[in-house]
């Protein structure tokens, strides 16, 4: 094992010097192999799914190991893996490229789902019972100038409607939902109180502008991530990428990928340049290909989704925006800042957000209902900045539902915090 | 009848039926019937959805309202509900595995061309059609070698012109953002001059390939995609999408040419991979308007009206909402979503109806060859007898 240049836990290296990894087939191992090297960019909950997923492994007899695999191996035979297109503890781009392109491709992976549906149920119903109340808040932007009951419409039947008292002053909105009290009192939102007291991680906010990190506390423990703040990272990033692309010979965007991981974010940046988990985070979400860089509200919920995937946090804020208007001719430069590259003024695509985020509230939701943390102990509140209503997905024990009146925002509050026992 | 076969040996009788029977089951140019000199023309277009469409925003019941030039033309269209494309899903491996008739499995970006022989190499060399029967319409800059394959025996000499708008466009855009002066690209006049500039000095550089026969001719397709980018850039709305221009060069290249197959790959709707439904959904609508314009411009040319059959399919579908990472915005979780597509057929030999039958995308490359009586070589896919003629 001295070959091995990176560090995993006493607990992972301990099941690599037994040989565990190299029991299993290559396809399968290696991958993993893969996530280790970066084993100090993972989240705690990423690292713990390793430990437990091996360590069940590690406990059943070999031989019933071995039987479990056997139809993996088989298809691997199928797919011409041998030792020198799969090295032991070896997982390239190029290996990437193999099982996409082989014939065999679906067939493996339909056994890999299956190993999974296998593995998965039994990690999960160890996470489930040792679960806690959550938390997530999703706000829509107040400018997206739609009525409430056309907010929600994908996922409206798993919730229910809870009308709100917003008071006189929208702009006390948000205050008064995450912090209980009018913004001048200064008061702590729920992110800032949860960080307090729990493990480095837990409490996230992801938003397009500030509204829910401009009443964050300064050095607050929540992690925070916006796209307005990450203005500087995004645009040297696409001055990078365009630069890759234009002058050099990049091979398609996995090797372009390759290329970019070099891309940390700098400390005048942001604020946590010096947290290698959050700053890989950010420059892997930035980089996913899929428009992250370019519109606010794919961002969000991206980031959103790849951090209830992986980071699993208790308490969740998620906070979109109004996408601009994608302008003539400029929008074939993807690498690009469309208001730089075209001097006409950008203008808010009000509607077009509208439809944008009534599937991101699906996906975000649904990402929740896919891990074992979140199922039948998280509140799930989605909102409008300055709406009337709001819908509330959540246990039947969560102390929101209709009443005979609106409900009041500090009361919401109130009843989030009871929840979460803080 | 009885007074027709009077006069009539059996032999002749059943000969009159069968050419009876044949023109009431096929249009006109199909059946053969041409007029005194006049060879017979079919031609064959290819239209797919590249980048990708989901059942859910096209022909489910969700998905009509964008799509209703489609929708509406469906009632005069053979209606493929089950097409599936069972291959690598990447654009280039899709698209190449349409035009090809077997599943590719070649370098996703078009580092390879598609590893066996094309539909456009059987066609002409088969029927002896010339350079400019065959020409592929297309955006992405992998598809630069989508005109011929890898096979030796055939490739290059019997290719398809290939020509990639947006890439041109592209091309002119950046040059415009590079000078930096006055309006730049906000001015559409800017960009159609430096689009002028790319196309005097050389298409190959945006990844172009056009067969020359000697400098006339070579001008003579200049001036001919000139026309379309004028049209373009001076259209009733602000130019803004490749589709658009594809659309502008393939009617060009029609007017001027009439090739008797073509691949035009609309390509918008893959701004899905930018996370924005909205932008996704406007794409689709204006592939749809764009599809029936095409099919306006194929009723109105005389080339065209009634010996073309257009096969329009998505080279691909997109990930389900429920089953992968992010939905809409990728293509690559293998889901029904992304495999299970459905293709629209239209125009000569074509009756109305739908079948529920599972066909591939495989099976394009062997039915359009059959409806331009060209043989196909070894390829997994067969032609689709709902549409034989």
């Amino acid at each position: 094992m001295a070959a091995e240049s990176f560090k995993v836990s006493p607990t992972l290296q301990k099941l690599i010097d037994k040989g565990l990894f190299d029991r299993l087939p290559p396809t399968f191992s290696n991958y993993f192999f893969e996530q280790f090297r970066s084993w100090f960019t993972l989240f705690p909950a990423e690292q713990s799914y390793f430990e437990r997923l091996f360590g069940l492994l590690d406990a059943r007899p070999p031989a019933e190991v071995d039987a479990f695999f056997a139809p993996l191996r088989a298809i691997e035979q199928k797919m011409g893996v041998n030792e020198r297109l799969w090295p032991k503890r070896e997982f390239t781009l190029d290996q990437v490229d193999f099982l996409n392109r082989n014939p065999y491709y679906p067939q493996w992976r339909h056994e890999v789902v299956k190993i999974f549906n296998v593995l998965d149920p039994i990690l999960d119903a160890e996470v489930e019972r040792n679960g806690h109340a959550r938390l997530a808040i999703e706000i829509a932007p107040a400018d997206l100038d739609t009525s409430a009951e056309r907010m929600w419409l994908r996922i409206e039947k798993y919730g229910t409607r809870v009308p709100l008292d917003i008071g006189d002053n929208p702009d006390e909105f948000l205050p008064l939902l995450l912090t209980g009290s009018p913004k001048s009192a200064g008061k702590a939102t729920l992110l800032d109180q949860w960080a307090d007291s729990h493990p480095r991680y837990d409490a996230w906010a992801v938003e397009s502008g500030t509204p829910v990190m401009g009443l964050m506390k300064k050095g607050s423990g929540a992690v925070g991530y916006s796209y307005d703040r990450l203005q500087a990272y995004r645009e040297r990033l696409m001055d990078e990428v365009r630069k890759l692309v234009s002058s050099e010979q990049i091979r398609g965007p996995r090797e372009l990928s390759a290329r970019l991981k070099q891309l940390k974010i700098l400390a005048n940046e942001s604020d946590f340049a010096s947290d290698p988990v959050l700053s890989e985070f950010v420059r892997a979400i930035l980089l996913s290909g899929n428009g992250t860089l370019l519109l606010n509200n794919t961002f969000v919920e991206w980031a959103s989704v790849e951090a209830i995937r992986r980071a699993r946090p208790s308490m969740m804020a998620v906070g979109f925006g109004i996408r601009s208007k994608v302008k003539p001719f400029s929008s074939l430069l993807i690498y690009s800042d469309q208001d730089k590259v075209n001097p006409a003024p950008s203008q808010a695509d009000v509607l077009g957000s509208y439809v944008d985020l009534e599937i991101f509230h699906q996906y975000v939701w649904q990402e929740f209902g896919k891990h074992p943390e979140y199922r039948n102990s998280t509140a799930m509140l989605f909102v409008g900045d300055g709406v009337d209503q709001m819908l509330v997905v959540a246990p039947p024990d969560f102390p929101v539902r209709p009443g005979p009146k609106p409900w009041k925002l500090a009361d919401v509050h109130s009843a989030m915090r009871e929840w979460m026992n803080l | 009848m009885k007074e027709m076969t009077n006069g009539l040996n059996k032999r002749q009788f059943l000969r009159l039926a069968g050419l009876s029977i044949a023109d009431s089951i096929l249009p006109r140019a199909l059946g053969g019937e041409t007029e005194p000199g006049q060879a017979k023309t079919h031609k064959v277009i290819l239209v797919t959805f590249g980048g990708g469409v989901r059942y859910s925003e096209t022909f489910a019941d969700t998905g009509l309202h964008n799509i209703p030039r489609l929708a509406a033309l469906r009632k005069d269209a053979y209606f493929f509900r089950n097409c599936v494309n069972s291959g690598v899903l990447s654009h280039f491996n899709s698209t190449a595995s349409i035009v090809t008739g077997n599943w590719q499995r070649v370098d996703d970006f078009g580092f390879q061309p598609p590893g066996s022989a094309t539909l456009f190499e059987y066609f002409r060399q088969q029927t002896g059609a010339g350079p400019l029967d065959a020409w592929v319409v297309a955006t992405n800059k992998s598809f630069s070698t989508m005109g011929w394959g890898a096979d030796g025996d055939l490739g290059a000499p019997y290719g398809a012109n290939v020509v990639l708008p947006k890439q041109l466009l592209l091309g002119a855009v950046q040059d415009v953002v590079a000078q930096r002066k006055g309006e730049g690209i906000a001015s559409r006049q800017n960009v159609y001059r430096q689009l002028e500039s790319l196309l005097s000095e050389g298409y190959e550089g945006v990844g172009w390939t056009i067969f020359k026969q000697g400098r006339d001719l070579d001008s003579h397709v200049k001036k001919t995609l000139l026309r379309g980018l004028t049209d373009y850039i001076n259209g009733p709305d602000a130019p803004s999408s490749g589709d658009e221009l594809t659309l502008f060069l393939t009617t060009e290249i029609m007017r001027e040419f009439s090739p008797r197959l073509m691949l035009v790959n609309f390509w918008d709707m893959d701004v899905a991979h930018w996370g924005s439904y909205s932008l996704y959904l406007g794409a689709i609508t204006r592939t749809d308007r764009l599809c029936g314009m095409l099919w306006d411009e194929v009723q109105k040319h005389p080339q065209y009206k009634d010996v073309t059959t257009m096969l329009i399919l998505p080279e691909l579908g997109r990930d389900g909402d429920f089953d992968a990472a992010n939905g809409f915005l990728n293509h690559r979780s293998g889901d029904p979503s992304c495999r299970n597509v459905w293709m629209m057929a239209l125009g000569a030999g074509v009756h109305p109806g739908e079948t529920e039958r599972p066909v591939a995308h495989v099976d394009v490359c062997a039915t359009a060859l059959e409806i331009l009586r060209a043989k196909a070589g070894a390829m997994a896919g067969r032609p689709l007898h709902e549409l034989m003629i």
